[in-house]
């Protein structure tokens, strides 16, 4: 192992090690004046205003047609690249990483769970807007829109490929992650895609030190393995994965056809290319019939298990809101509301509230979470049966092609395709491969 | 520069930021570690510092020590934050260095690789993606199983506790009980009351006082409690807001309908009560009640209906989990806008802190409790019924909706019905469909009615939006329901079908009131209208220019509403319209008059009023 692997690991595992004791950072306690002295009002930002809210998904709009036009029509890498810097430096440095589309996902489960909250139109559009494009286009957002995508696209090095089981299994991360995220943004509990969104820290500057280390974490790891928070978390990933599989029109590594080269196939970073299947597979494929049909009756079961484990742990789930947890809190621990030094008990109890009105709250909350935890696990259980199901789906392929649902339209391999787009022969000169 | 130094460059650079990274992020653990460990607020040189401050309050040097000690604290936790956010972004950068000289140097040791070098089997690999994910969805549905299981229901546990104390004795209702070694007791009804309209009635009590206050029926050898007044003592009483069963209607005859305040003409007497209230009055017998308000304390008054007088005036204090400090409530409401309840026996009166009490007819505490402080963002304003052996309460607020039944005896929940509404300020009235006691009523988004005895919720119409104030009205099986934008609607009372619509005028205080075949709506800018009971027909409308907050109520075989002025308007109850006579009070009337024979008693603030001839 030389000096820079060695390095790389080292370096790894510290920032692995520094994310832990960063979680348990207490927050200085308030200061105790005696006299004299008058706390400042705290200031909250203003709003962006309306028209340039506007502007922002004017902007999105463009940028989502550009990186169509680049992936589709003009086939330029190049261009997609010089758009992910706009984005980094537009979404990402000058909007702080929000509005995004990621967290929007919460915006709009809120939006329909708490008739209170009344959604932007601006988000609502951000919602909307990448996966409109992923259905007539695959997914064009991550490819240059993203602010989260880019930063990490920009960062690749040495990618390297993952096994096909454990891009399956870390692949079920992303469905738990939007289950939980749906459930805490119905419930009113919290917007948990934005509180763990390990990029905003960076674009930030000025972030707690937890999301600066977490965002460097996933950077550094995104050296090796290509996008590790768009494949194996990004919950707007799986809604955009599900629009872009129907895609009416998909990025094409040869722009006429595939003459089999096989030159692309260690282009795509992300192990978003398919293979022609191999004839052993086609005869291996007709067997599998017996275990379609198993997995086809065990997915009721799945489901089934999903909504058992999810009402049994509605309880636990439901802690992190505060009122549950506040609730539970007082309960156990009836000491804490001589605690001064306990700011969460000390401003409920300074609000005239009584316990049992708090319990009542925390009670109504949990039955939201019993039914919505019911639905997130049955979600889970279906999505893993789903998965399973699909490794006994065999599907003929012919040719190299991206997998529409994976493929983040990055056009990388486009450059690897020896075919000349306007001539549909081969290049006269086949280009120097480029490692990214 | 050729490529080897090229590639040496970049290699150097990588090595150095990456020995660059790993020095930082070690400082920053230490950093982490020094912070955790020695925190100067814990330290014990503090605590010697406050001990001897306690000992010595006036040592001025002693404050200078500890302030000093204290600041110093503050500047190592400042700069050790400051040395942790710098150290993110020396991280920061030194992690984009590498990152930029690593991708140089792979860039530049790159080669062309012959494709499909290492192709896996896809059956092999789909084989073992499946075993894999099989493990996988086991351990994650596993695991997320045991947790469930580690962890105490702490929500629970605090339920189970409340529920057993709340729950009433499982008695049927005439049920001879003999206790080993005692006499035989009759224990009638849930409590040990009866609570048929027919015992109720042929009970001592009720024949033997005319003026309805509480009396005790001794059965056998033990005193039983006092029998609980039928719906014939409801009816000829007017124990609730808006009379029997909060319905508007009054069988009281000889009502005045010609007084005049500032001149006295008609005015039997005044009497002033310390704290003020919007709520309206209520009467068993020759008592009246009150209640008023303010933010240090909130008070019940009995008043004798005869002469005026306050017979007793008690506070509602010392209830466990009342805030120490009330809710913000708008001038309008208050902490008194609920009326009371009576039922002969016992008193009722809630508050807008969620303090809900009970008295004997002779001022002496019977129960008291917090319902939970109401969020309410005018304050909390449904008044209350008492029917058989329950008290009925609308508990309609930002954070909860129900409808809570308390046992009248003991104040325990009896049975609580949760409702998908929202807030709400109108009250619920009692009504006998086909036989059957139902509750009804009126939020955001529909009116229901409620089985009386189960609190099961029975049937549900919607149409109603916005801050719904005026509560229900009832009358040959129609329910009538208004809102100010939103709708004036009848509804089936057996089944919720929405008979007819109509938002030709609308009520935004007053509630509804339906006799005769009619119904009447009062409007807060000054229309009253007379709609068909039957089909919304609209009869007749009559704009006086003066709002109505209090509702209008039918008594005498009349329609008597007080405008906001003060002003009383009574009206024949026909298919045309007939003023029958107008008088002024002369003061803001914003409660609903009550009625006991041939008197009519309104609340203008801390002012009561007895009209009569």
């Amino acid at each position: 192992m030389n000096l820079i692997k060695k390095l790389i690991y080292l370096i790894t595992a510290l920032h692995l090690l520094l994310a832990v004791p960063a979680m348990a950072q207490q927050r200085f306690p308030k200061p105790e004046f005696e006299s004299g002295y008058e706390q400042p009002d705290t200031i909250t930002p203003e709003p962006r205003s309306l028209a340039l809210e506007y502007f922002d998904v004017a902007v999105l709009l463009a940028v989502l047609a550009l990186a169509s036009w680049l992936a589709l029509k003009k086939r330029s890498r190049e261009g997609i690249l010089w758009l992910s810097i706009f984005t980094l430096l537009y979404f990402g440095f000058y909007r702080n990483g929000c509005i995004c589309s990621v967290g929007s996902i919460q915006n709009v489960v809120l939006s329909f769970s708490d008739v209170n909250y009344a959604i932007s139109a601006a988000a609502l559009l951000f919602f909307l807007l990448p996966l409109i494009f992923a259905l007539f286009f695959g997914r064009v957002f991550c490819a240059g829109a993203c602010p989260l995508g880019v930063i990490q696209d920009l960062v690749i090095v040495h990618p390297i490929q993952l096994p096909f089981w454990l891009r399956k299994v870390l692949g079920l991360i992303p469905y738990i992650y939007l289950a939980l995220a749906v459930l805490y943004a119905a419930t009113g509990t919290d917007f948990i895609i934005c509180r763990y969104d390990p990029f905003v820290g960076i674009y930030r500057m000025d972030a707690p030190y937890t999301m600066v280390v977490l965002g460097v974490a996933f950077l550094l790891m995104g050296m090796f393995v290509g996008r590790p928070y768009c494949r194996f978390f990004c919950p707007y990933g799986v809604l955009l994965k599900w629009m872009s599989k129907f895609s009416r029109w998909h990025l094409t590594i040869t722009p006429s056809h595939c003459i089999q080269c096989k030159l692309c196939t260690t282009s795509c970073p992300f192990d978003a290319i398919d293979y022609p299947s191999e004839e052993k597979a086609i005869v291996g494929s007709r067997a599998g019939a017996r275990k379609f049909l198993l997995y086809a009756v065990l997915l009721p079961l799945w489901v089934g298990a999903g909504v058992f484990v999810g009402a049994k742990s509605h309880a636990y789930l439901s802690r992190a809101n505060q009122d549950v947890y506040l609730a539970e809190l007082m309960i156990a621990h009836p000491e804490v509301k001589d605690d001064p030094d306990n700011l969460d008990v000390q401003t409920f109890l300074s609000k005239g509230r009584t316990l049992e009105q708090l319990v009542e709250d925390a009670r109504i909350v949990r039955k939201k979470f019993y039914t919505g935890s019911m639905i997130a696990g049955g979600f889970i259980g279906l999505v893993i049966g789903m998965t399973l199901l699909n490794q006994v789906i065999f599907r003929r392929r012919t040719d190299y092609q991206p997998n529409p649902g994976d493929c983040y339209s990055c056009g990388r391999c486009m450059d690897y395709c020896p075919v000349d787009k306007n001539t549909a022969q081969l290049k006269t000169a086949v280009p120097v491969m480029k490692k990214e | 520069m050729n490529i080897k130094d090229q590639i040496k460059l970049s290699s150097n650079v990588a090595v150095i930021s990456g020995i660059f990274c790993t020095a930082v992020a070690l400082l920053l653990l230490l950093n982490f570690w020094q912070l955790s460990k020695n925190d100067p607020l814990e330290s014990n040189a503090m605590k010697v510092l406050i001990e001897r401050l306690a000992q010595e309050p006036s040592n001025a040097e002693l404050k200078q020590d500890i302030r000093q000690l204290d600041l110093l604290a503050r500047k190592a936790y400042f700069n050790t934050q400051w040395q942790i956010n710098t150290g993110s972004y020396l991280l920061l950068f030194g992690a984009i260095v590498f990152a930029i000289a690593l991708r140089y140097y792979y860039t530049l040791k790159s080669k062309i690789e012959i494709p499909e070098q290492v192709v896996e089997n896809e059956l092999a690999a789909k084989a073992l993606s499946m075993k894999w994910l099989l493990a996988a969805g086991g351990v994650i549905l596993v695991s997320a199983l045991a947790a469930s299981y580690a962890s105490v229901n702490y929500l629970d546990q605090f339920g189970r506790e409340e529920i057993v104390a709340v729950e009433p004795p499982a008695q049927d209702p005439g049920i001879e009980v003999v206790e080993v070694g005692a006499e035989p007791v009759l224990l009638s009804g849930s409590d040990g009351v009866t609570t048929t309209d027919s015992l109720a009635s042929s009970a001592p009590a009720e024949t033997g006082t005319t003026s309805g206050e509480a009396a005790t029926a001794s059965v056998t050898a033990t005193p039983a409690a006092p029998a609980l007044p039928g719906a014939s003592q409801i009816m000829a009483n007017y124990p609730s807001f808006r009379g029997p069963f909060a319905n508007g209607v009054s069988s009281h005859k000889n009502i005045p309908t010609d007084f005049d305040g500032p001149s006295g003409k008609n005015i039997l007497w005044k009497t002033t009560v310390p704290l003020t209230g919007y709520n309206s009055p209520v009467i068993w017998g020759n008592k009246l009640f009150i209640s008023g308000a303010n933010a240090q304390k909130r008070e019940v008054y009995c008043i004798d209906r005869n002469s005026g007088k306050i017979l007793w005036a008690k506070a509602a204090d010392n209830i466990q989990g009342s805030p120490a400090t009330p809710p913000k409530t708008t001038e309008d409401t208050g902490l008194a806008a609920p009326s009371l309840a009576t039922d002969g026996i016992r008193v009722y009166a809630i508050f807008g802190t969620g303090d809900v009490i009970s008295f004997d007819m002779d001022g002496n505490r019977v129960w008291a409790r917090n319902l939970g402080v109401p969020e309410n963002h005018y304050g909390y304003s449904s008044s209350l019924i008492a029917w058989k052996d329950k008290l009925y309460i609308q508990y309609d607020n930002n954070r909860g909706h129900k409808l809570v039944a308390l046992d009248v005896a003991t104040g325990n929940t009896v049975w609580e019905t949760a409702r998908a509404v929202k807030i709400s300020w109108a009250s619920p009235i009692m009504a006998n469909v086909g036989g059957k006691y139902q509750v009804i009523m009126a939020a955001d988004p529909f009116v229901a009615g409620y089985d009386a005895d189960t609190g099961k919720e029975l049937w549900t119409a919607r149409g109603l939006m916005g801050e719904v104030g005026p509560s229900p009205a009832y009358s040959d099986g129609l329910v009538f329901v208004t809102q100010e934008y939103a709708t004036l609607m009848a509804v089936n009372a057996t089944n919720g079908q929405v008979v007819w619509k109509d938002d030709m005028y609308l009520s935004e205080v007053a509630s509804p009131v339906a006799a005769k075949g009619m119904v009447f709506v009062a409007t807060s800018y000054g229309v009253l209208a007379a709609f068909d009971a039957k089909n919304g027909e609209m009869l007749w409308e009559h704009d006086s220019g003066v709002g109505f907050y209090a509702s209008p109520v039918v008594a005498d075989d009349k329609l008597f509403l007080f405008d906001t002025d003060g002003k009383l308007q009574v009206f024949a109850l026909s298919r045309e319209m007939n003023l029958l006579a107008e008088s002024n009070l002369g003061a803001k009337i914003t409660s609903t008059p009550a009625f006991a024979d041939g008197r009519m008693y309104v609340r203008a603030g801390t002012t009561l009023y007895c009209i009569g001839k």
